[in-house]
């Protein structure tokens, strides 16, 4: 139960600093209606082919609505275990977190957790502002797509992990964030579908977690398609999950290591 | 029974130097040069006393603190807090433990007081009910109950040194770190957190404290015994005159004179003439222990024209003892 409410304390604590900063947290909102009232408009003039690979008959507009509402979750990840990380090493709340009892690992996770909280939040607010402007949501893909969603976040919280590592060992320069990052907006399907691309772009983006994840989640959302049918994507997404976030976690464990030894464990 | 409270045993720390790009480009496989923290300092603080750890910048009190607070490893050597070891038994050694941090940042400013130690008071493993209670009853025993409720950023130096140290009193430990407490303060709250840290907690509470401070006149006022360290060793240890008394090969005393007072030179002394109203002179002397230096001193003030009115031993104070030390006198008694 320990571990729980000291999770539920992490939440607390963002809640509070979050809306400590009212006008801000109303803008992330507005800035979400502004950005779909956006794509709907562009996707009025740039119509691509209904048979353009990919699109498989979805409207550009639903497409690109999935991709910017579930693209957050692979910032959130990124942010809130790097950024957060070094956040409170420059404010010197680290340490003073660091001297309890609780684990690294929970006070880690537990500093994430709201950025994951805030992104689901904004992603109902994505959807749902799309819905009210013309998207065919399935609701009988809602609990396949929930599925895909936590794999999706185990995945993407491995590369998280892997770049606080960055963060506790290099202290700035983290190389995975930007290379991630940008890598998936550009080839993981946010935008554009990687089934269109060619050459080494197209094997590229075969490695990116991203690419799974929105296409489970674009046919789960609006197509109405059941497990059966993600398989192939939910396969992909086990594999990186396998793979990112043990590497991720031992990285973690070693930069830590090698901070405490260094003495440079919160520093900046 | 075990009576220490802490106890390091030939603890060392050796810090790798970081090379700069010219250094790695002239020389891309030389080894790192270590930089030694800390070299084998083995000490013990008694439950229930005020340890005073000093030393002036770099000494490494900062380091050996934040090993016992288990924010660095030690290379070598060990140590234990309340009997737990910190490298087998760490959880147990931090919740034996509280450690008041020097940077006063180091909370959430946009949160409140009260907000900012109930969170911290469920890492230390407080449930929420029992985390806010705590949290009252420090707040009014600190004086920090009627701004409880405002934001941190809002706090004078004095209320952010005092929240720390409620932050370090949340889990009731046995054993209180302060990392230069004081260093932030005007005198007065500087001296009421003293008058706090002397009366409160270690006399009421009977906590035992380990305080690192290079303000000498507060080691003086609050520390039974102490530890003075100098670029990462122990150079003296044990009760405040225990260090004071005796600076090496030569003893202190304080004279006041009237007439001619002007001190003969001579290697075996030195002195310090300081004009008092009422034309007396006071002479703070240091001699040479033993033989016939003291006697031979006054002898030639009295021949010199002096009245010597009274003459008195003096103890050197810390001051005097880290001055020797500077100019490369120091050493264990």
């Amino acid at each position: 139960m320990k571990p729980l409410g000291t999770l539920l304390a992490f939440l607390k604590r963002d809640f509070q600093i979050e809306i400590s900063y009212r006008t801000s947290f109303v803008l992330q909102f507005v800035g979400i209606l502004f950005s779909v009232v956006f794509w709907r408009l562009l996707s009025r003039v740039v119509t691509a082919a209904p048979d353009t690979p990919g699109l498989d008959g979805i409207d550009y507009f639903a497409y690109v609505l999935l991709g910017l509402a579930f693209y957050h979750y692979l910032s959130a990840a990124l942010l809130a275990f790097s950024s957060k990380v070094r956040q409170e090493q420059m404010t010197g709340t680290l340490e003073a977190m660091l001297v309890t009892p609780t684990s690294l690992g929970t006070i880690v996770l537990g500093s994430a957790l709201w950025e994951f909280v805030m992104t689901s939040v904004k992603a109902v607010v994505y959807l749902g502002v799309g819905w009210s402007i013309g998207v065919n949501l399935r609701w009988e893909g809602l609990l396949p797509g929930l599925v895909v969603l936590i794999l999706t976040i185990l995945a993407f919280s491995g590369i998280g992990i892997l770049s606080a590592a960055f963060i506790f060992y290099l202290k700035r320069g983290d190389p995975i964030t930007y290379l991630v990052s940008s890598a998936s907006a550009l080839l993981g399907g946010v935008f554009y579908p990687p089934e269109d691309m060619t050459g080494w772009i197209a094997t590229l983006s075969r490695f990116l977690p991203i690419t799974y994840s929105l296409r489970a989640l674009r046919k789960a959302l609006l197509k109405g398609s059941g497990f059966g049918e993600l398989l192939p994507d939910i396969a992909a997404l086990l594999l990186f999950i396998a793979v990112l976030l043990p590497l991720g976690i031992v990285a973690f464990r070693f930069a830590v290591r090698k901070a405490r030894q260094e003495g440079s464990l919160v520093q900046y | 029974m075990n009576e220490a409270a802490i106890r390091t045993q030939e603890l060392g720390k050796a810090y790798v130097k970081r090379r700069s790009l010219r250094e790695i480009a002239m020389s891309p496989f030389a080894a790192a040069e270590p930089v030694q923290g800390l070299v084998d300092v083995t000490l013990e603080v008694r439950r229930g006393e005020i340890f005073g750890l000093l030393g002036p910048n770099g000494a490494g009190k900062t380091t050996l603190l934040k090993i016992l607070a288990g924010l660095i490893l030690p290379t070598r050597g060990r140590a234990e807090v309340e009997g737990f070891d910190l490298a087998s038994e760490d959880r147990a050694a931090k919740r034996a433990i509280g450690f008041v941090t020097a940077d006063e940042r180091s909370f959430y400013w946009r949160l409140s007081g009260e907000e900012n130690l109930v969170f911290f008071a469920r890492l230390y493993g407080l449930g929420a009910e029992e985390a806010r209670r705590r949290v009252r009853d420090l707040c009014e025993t600190m004086e920090l109950k009627d701004v409880a409720a405002r934001q941190f950023m809002s706090y004078s130096s004095g209320m952010k040194q005092r929240l720390a140290i409620c932050r370090a009193l949340l889990h009731d430990p046995a054993v209180l770190c302060l990392d230069e407490p004081t260093r932030s303060l005007d005198p007065i709250a500087a001296k009421h957190l003293r008058r706090f840290v002397s009366e409160k907690l270690h006399v009421g509470r009977g906590k035992t404290v380990l305080l690192a401070t290079h303000n000498l006149a507060e080691a003086e006022e609050m520390c039974g015994r102490l530890v003075v360290l100098d670029r990462g060793r122990v150079v003296r240890q044990g009760r405040l005159e225990e260090i004071t008394g005796g600076l090496p090969g030569r003893d202190g005393y304080v004279l006041s004179v009237t007439g001619n007072g002007r001190v003969p030179e001579d290697p075996r002394w030195s002195a310090v003439e300081e004009p008092q109203p009422g034309g007396t002179l006071r002479l703070t002397v240091a001699v040479d222990r033993g033989g016939a230096a003291l006697s031979d001193l006054l002898r030639r003030l009295l021949a010199g024209g002096a009245t010597i009115l009274s003459c008195s031993r003096r103890e050197p104070s810390l001051q005097e003892v880290f001055d020797l030390m500077d100019e490369g006198g120091g050493g264990a008694p």
